[in-house]
């Protein structure tokens, strides 16, 4: 029982997936910053601003439903840390059982979800189109996102359980670039869009609701971050954990300062055309068993 | 409000992507633009009244301060003017040195759109990196007025301060770095996919239609149409051989590609500029209080970086009588209504903004009926009317 509470609000759970997190968020800032010839925030600075969203009032605005945008983050976050109780980080797994990462992929999507809907909450134009283009974005990488953990879940039993997919390239292609769309960074960055739609689903919302919800964002970071490197790159102890974490961060952070933002129309064709096909050749590799 | 399918998107006056005193009503449906609207009206400084009190010499000072990237067009345009009443010669070193001023601004004009073009299809990197660059520019023009922006380089009869030897030498060093990055960036622009995708077939304007809506400088010549007023040969531009660049698709993409082939244009007639140099002085030798005849009336034309500015100056003896400035953005944003029907609204902010609106120097006057809600624009008698 004290193991299970540990696991919960310790490690792996709330405050190393907290501090991670952010840590992470923090780091990606500053490398896209220095590849941009710029200084950049310290990497601490995601700490302070939601200690700062903490200690700040919520307002509600006319239009909006305060009971639903209370509870909208809540829902992320909780979403979010839930599905950390079944990734092993670092050989620690408090729910490894056959067929868990079917239940990872609900939770990512209830994360997602609860972001709709507290952009439609808010009741601001903007937040509905925020909130559309959200939906849009999940329908478009949840197929490569999927398919590439199905891909890898034929090898382990559907379970998140370390495995090396050096067979699986393009899973894991496929799996990094859905990833990125799920964090919605550059080039996927469509959500939010702060030339078109000034921010999004989250354009109304202040104070320890949106820290909330930068909470839920950090620690749904650590998730996908963590799902990798125990799906695709096969784990490890606890250093080579986080050197392989910081890894797929460096990719991340190229990915987010080398390109444009896509339209939303523009990156569904990606996912389905271009980035689904590709996973689906592995995922039919996987079930066939053909190895090169 | 919550799942209508058409719906009202204001963008601006504040706005994060706008940083510019505009509003515009986007109709809506699910993606699509179905209607825009666009209101102005929030940023008139009544400079046009406030240059009829103003001596010659100090007018130009106000000119410069109608817009801060142009600032040194509107300068030029009005001494340009002015020279016309008076019947002032500007000797060739004068010419030339304003020549050489007005291509770096425009070269540094052009840049700043171009990153904040980056910017609107969120391509940060792209904004940070030609924003960096521009820097080349502006020293340049800190080194030659002392000033970064707001330059008063010019005057009547010349510019304030000559060109030295030592300031060409260091002109020319950061000339090759400038053109070293406009060459990367027209790269950039013309290779990166992301970038193609967001610009390409965008906001696209036809010749035809470019004509009929008037529209001026690069958006015009993205279209296709020569409208580079520099080939007429005002200032050192008669004495300089340049090509206009003309492109023919008319979208965002080809009014980028325009800018970014200008860049280097800009650069090559600066070096032909520093390299034919005149010698002699910079500067007419005039009466510190310029009297006009009064009546007289001159029309003046420059080729601002976004597109032809126009002065109509009446003279009433040591002061204007009537200043009237028609700014390039004023001429351009009468499109903007055609180019955004039918488009996405991630693809507005990027249609808007490849036509380098630069709404601070165009604001007119709009009056506001607070009870039936109605606008209307108040002709001159009205004005005076209300004067009384």
């Amino acid at each position: 029982m004290i193991n299970e509470i540990f696991f919960l609000l310790v490690f792996p759970g709330l405050l190393a997936a907290g501090f991670f997190g952010l840590l992470y968020e923090g780091i990606l800032r500053k490398i896209s910053a220095r590849m941009q010839s710029r200084v950049g925030p310290p990497v601490w600075q995601p700490f302070f601003d939601w200690v700062k969203l903490m200690s700040k009032e919520n307002i509600t605005p006319r239009n909006g439903v305060g009971f639903v945008m209370t509870l909208c983050p809540v829902i992320a976050f909780a979403a979010a840390l839930s599905a950390i109780v079944f990734i092993p980080v670092a050989g620690f797994s408090p729910a490894g059982f056959p067929g868990n990462v079917l239940i990872v992929i609900y939770l990512l999507v209830a994360y997602t979800l609860s972001f709709a809907v507290a952009g439609w909450a808010s009741g601001s134009p903007f937040g509905s189109v925020g909130s559309i283009r959200e939906l849009t974005l999940l329908f478009s990488y949840e197929f490569p996102f999927i398919v590439s953990l199905l891909t890898i879940g034929f090898m382990t039993g559907f379970q998140v359980s370390p495995f090396l997919a050096s067979h699986f390239p393009l899973a894991f292609f496929a799996f990094l670039v859905s990833v990125i769309g799920s964090l919605s960074l550059p080039p996927f960055h469509v959500p939010d869009a702060e030339q078109e739609i000034v921010g999004g689903p989250l354009v109304e919302y202040s104070g320890p609701r949106l820290g909330m919800f930068s909470l839920a964002k950090a620690v749904k970071f650590w998730v996908l971050i963590s799902l990798g490197v125990v799906m695709f790159l096969g784990g490890g102890t606890i250093e080579w954990f986080l050197i392989k974490s910081f890894f797929l961060v460096i990719v991340v952070s190229i990915a987010k300062t080398v390109f444009a933002r896509l339209r939303i129309d523009q990156t569904f064709r990606l996912f389905w055309l271009v980035i689904g096909p590709l996973a689906l050749i592995d995922l039919i590799r996987a079930v066939f068993g053909i190895w090169v | 409000m919550f799942f209508l399918h058409e719906f009202t998107l204001p963008i601006g006056p504040q706005h994060p992507a706008l940083a510019e005193p505009i509003h515009f009503r986007l109709k809506v449906d699910g993606e699509t633009v179905i209607d825009a609207e666009m209101h102005l009206g929030y940023n008139h400084r009544g400079i046009e009244k406030a240059l009829e009190s103003k001596q010659w010499f100090k007018g130009v000072f106000l000119a410069g301060r109608i817009c801060g990237i142009c600032s040194q067009s509107h300068t030029a345009t009005y001494s340009q003017g002015i020279e016309k009443l008076a019947e002032v010669t500007v000797p060739d070193r004068g010419k030339y040195a304003r020549t050489i001023f007005a291509e770096i601004e425009r070269i540094h004009s052009h840049m700043l759109l171009l990153a904040v073009a980056g910017h609107t299809i969120g391509f940060d990197t792209a904004f940070h990196y030609i924003w960096r660059d521009r820097e080349y520019a502006l020293e340049i023009s800190e080194l030659l007025s002392g000033k970064r922006v707001q330059q008063d380089f010019n005057t009547i009869g010349g510019v304030r301060w000559d060109i030295s030897e030592d300031q060409i030498r260091k002109i020319n060093q950061n000339l090759d770095k400038i053109e070293e990055r406009a060459k990367h960036y027209y790269k950039i622009f013309t290779k990166d996919r992301t970038i193609r995708k967001r610009l390409k077939g965008v906001g696209r304007l036809s010749a035809r239609e470019a004509q009929d809506f008037g529209v001026v400088g690069p958006v015009a010549r993205a279209s296709g149409l020569n409208s580079d007023l520099r080939t007429r040969g005002y200032s050192a531009y008669g004495d300089i051989h340049f090509k206009p660049v003309i492109g023919s698709e008319g979208d965002c993409m080809e009014r980028m590609v325009v800018r970014l082939r200008e860049l280097r244009g800009s650069v090559k007639i600066i070096r032909d500029c520093l390299a034919n140099f005149p010698s002699g002085e910079a500067k007419a030798k005039l009466p510190l209080v310029l009297n006009v005849e009064k009546g007289k009336e001159a029309v003046s034309r420059i080729e601002a970086p976004r597109g032809e500015l126009i002065y109509y100056i009446k003279s009433n003896g040591l002061t204007p009588e009537r200043v009237k400035i028609r700014t390039p953005t004023f001429a351009n944003f009468s499109c903007v209504g055609k180019i955004l029907e039918g488009t996405q609204v991630a693809d507005a902010p990027i249609t808007v903004a490849s036509l380098d609106p630069c709404i601070a120097c165009c604001d007119r006057l709009t009056v506001l009926d607070v009870n039936t809600g109605k606008e209307k624009v108040m002709d001159h008698h009205e004005l005076e009317d209300m004067r009384k």
